[in-house]
């Protein structure tokens, strides 16, 4: 920043945010993003889940193929309340517990290598459980499978055992806990008062500041459930045959349809008044934060795996609230009394800035 | 986007919401390809009616700093040149030389001592 203008106290005193600050930490910004989980950390998780992911796909593949002179074709794959009600051949038969855990296989090394959920001690809690307790539903769905038609005949003498489903999901979930607490790694720096950015108000002047966060995934898919919303309801209407079970899935589409479309595009604002944050195309519904009950703020990066999701996330009583629109920067502001609002927004830094500067004024007068 | 309002500045609103841009821009909060805040977003914020951010937001569009694309909103197309940044910035310090007392002559002093 060669040229400030003079006396101007409208960049935040945050960390190199300036001009060329801003460009060369370009379009992902710097807000507050102390790697927890360090490089090592990270390599170590992507080694690990490769190399795991990696046996459990061959156990998938090969477990079968050792047993096929043992198990019947097809293969016994479905089992309802009266026993075993549906069949597969033996390639399709294995195809399921494959993809299932090959596509968890590929999104646990995707978000390792390049996201941020290893950053914070929530996130790496939920991806080693979700690695661990992963692959053991697989492993147990395909074993399971497998322990039922082993030397059966025919695929309608194969029974399943009533305990192999409770035990695979309970097996699954330890494991997922146990795995979790092992690789949560050290705890989170706590976020201090001082860590807060903060600028310059001057008399005279009103400094505003508005910002969004939008999820494009989120918005196609509101537009392809509002699809399938409308377009089957049309038919419903115009007297096609459907039974009352097409109904019962419908009709939960168009609401469904509207709340996802409300937390894909989230808008916030930051005045004299406090913080406002507006949900949807048409920036409503909202909600306030008046300036007198904010403590501080931070801008923080946070990702869906720590807060629960995404959308508006909160357990009542916590007073903690989430509004998490994509994984990234957010807005996290304390409030007076107590309890945290996280609400991802691009350019979060300057918002908390000003945030700051507001609340330290209302805590002034 | 920070933008800052002078209560106190006389030039016509738009005029003032303009150039709050254009520094928001200058400084590089909001690099080319960035998507602007929705007007109605900015109006709210400020307070003041949509039009007048639309009018803003059309000069800028005029002087080359932001382009209009149907459905994607407004989004930045190039940063303001050296001179326009530094018009914008010595506008401000006039306005705020004028809030102490000083004529654009004594700032131009002021100036030469300092360089």
């Amino acid at each position: 920043m060669t040229f400030r203008n003079p006396g101007t106290g409208d960049v935040p005193a945050g960390a190199g945010r300036t001009g060329s600050g801003r460009a060369a930490a370009g379009r992902t910004g710097s807000a507050s993003g102390r790697p927890g989980g360090s490089g090592r950390d990270r390599r170590t998780a992507v080694t690990v889940a490769a190399v795991w992911g990696a046996l459990v796909c061959a156990a998938l593949v090969a477990g079968p193929l050792a047993l096929r002179d043992r198990l019947p074709d097809p293969l016994a794959t479905h089992w309802g309340s009266n026993g075993v009600d549906g069949s597969m051949s033996f390639a399709a038969g294995l195809a399921p517990s494959l993809v299932l855990w090959g596509v968890a296989w590929v999104f646990l090394l995707v978000s390792a290598a390049h996201g941020e959920v290893l950053n914070r001690r929530g996130g790496r809690a939920g991806w080693w459980g979700f690695l661990a307790g992963g692959s053991v539903f697989a492993l147990g769905v395909s074993g399971s499978i497998l322990l039922a038609n082993l030397d059966a005949a025919d695929w309608r003498q194969a029974a399943m055992p009533g305990w192999a489903i409770p035990a695979v999901l309970v097996a699954a979930l330890s494991t997922g806990v146990l795995a979790g607490y092992l690789g949560r790694g050290e705890p989170d720096r706590p976020v201090e008062p001082g860590d807060a950015p903060t600028m310059r108000l001057r008399p005279g002047r009103r400094a505003v500041w508005a910002g969004r966060a939008a999820n494009r995934w989120m918005s196609w898919l509101s537009a392809a459930m509002l699809l399938a919303g409308v377009v089957s309801g049309t038919f419903l209407l115009l007297g096609a045959p459907a039974g009352e079970a097409v109904w019962a899935v419908l009709l939960p589409l168009l609401p469904l349809a509207a709340i996802v479309s409300l937390v894909s595009d989230v808008r916030v604002r930051v005045g004299p008044d406090g913080l406002r944050v507006g949900f949807g195309p048409f920036s409503w519904p909202a909600f306030r934060v008046p300036t007198e009950k904010i403590a501080w703020a931070t801008a923080e990066r946070r990702s869906p795996a720590e807060v629960g999701g995404w959308g508006l996330r909160g357990l009542p009583g916590t007073g903690r609230l989430a509004v998490m629109v994509r994984g990234g920067e957010c807005l996290v502001v304390r409030r007076a009394g107590g309890g945290d609002l996280i609400v991802s927004v691009d350019d979060a830094e300057r918002a908390a800035a000003l945030l700051n500067a507001y609340a330290a004024e209302a805590a002034a007068a | 986007m920070l933008l800052t309002l002078d209560l106190n500045d006389p030039r016509p609103l738009h005029d003032q919401v303009a150039g709050s841009i254009r520094r928001a821009i200058a400084e590089g909060s909001y690099a080319p390809g960035d998507r602007l805040p929705p007007a109605r977003d900015l109006a709210g914020a400020l307070g003041i009616n949509v039009n007048t951010v639309l009018r803003a937001l059309r000069e800028l569009r005029d002087e080359g700093l932001l382009e209009f694309r149907r459905g994607r909103g407004v989004s930045v197309l190039s940063r303001p040149d050296a001179r326009a940044a530094l018009q914008e910035a010595a506008r401000e310090l006039l306005a705020e030389a004028d809030r102490y007392g000083y004529g654009p002559e004594e700032v131009i002093h002021i100036i030469r001592e300092l360089s």
